[in-house]
């Protein structure tokens, strides 16, 4: 699944450090995330969009990258 | 449950188990049943041993204030190196058996034990290190 953590987390100069204290992961969870080795949980993904001050998890993940 | 009471609760287990131990190797050293065993003198020694050896281990991490965060892709992790290690004691168990048949094996089974396990504990130890660093 695609997503812009990297482009938002940037945007809002917050390192990849805070944002994986924010959400109560380890840096590279992160790192894994961004480069889009990894999808989170429903949970992870509603903290991050949280922690990235976005008001939905499609502004953050592209859901529409997911097959059905 | 905060990690805080779950660590304690982990460490009062462990210190118990422990306890077991160097009590079991004390009764069996005193009653003298088990001759030597992996190097040790008896069965006794080597419980006695293992005993202060986990002691030692859970008091050093009692000890340790360093935070630990173990998220929801560590925990992925571990279920695949786990499965990982399942697959490789499998395969390992066909293996020896096709060797056993082609030629007897003859070691002692708590050297072989002993063997078994560190190897299982080695295979998850290095596939929960790559997996974790290419998942």
């Amino acid at each position: 699944m695609k997503n812009n953590i990297a482009e938002l987390r940037k945007k809002s100069k917050i390192t990849q450090q805070k944002l994986a204290d924010e959400v109560k992961v380890t840096r590279q969870t992160i790192i894994s995330l961004e480069f889009g080795r990894y999808n989170p949980s429903l949970e992870l993904a509603y903290k991050i969009t949280k922690a990235l001050k976005q008001k939905h998890i499609e502004d953050v993940f592209d859901l529409k990258s997911i097959e059905i | 449950m905060t990690q805080k009471h779950i660590n304690k609760k982990n460490s009062v287990w462990r210190y118990s188990l422990a306890t077991i131990l160097i009590i079991a190797g004390i009764i069996l050293s005193y009653l003298n049943i088990g001759t030597e065993f992996l190097g040790f003198p008896s069965v006794g020694s080597w419980l006695i041993y293992v005993g202060f050896i986990m002691l030692a281990i859970v008091t050093l991490q009692l000890m340790s204030n360093k935070k630990r965060i173990v998220d929801e892709r560590m925990q992925f992790v571990a279920t695949k190196a786990a499965r990982i290690t399942f697959i490789g004691i499998i395969l390992f168990a066909f293996v020896i058996m096709v060797i056993d048949g082609i030629k007897p094996i003859n070691i002692a089974y708590s050297y072989f034990m002993s063997y078994l396990i560190c190897g299982i504990i080695l295979l998850y130890l290095v596939s929960y290190k790559i997996l974790l660093r290419f998942n």
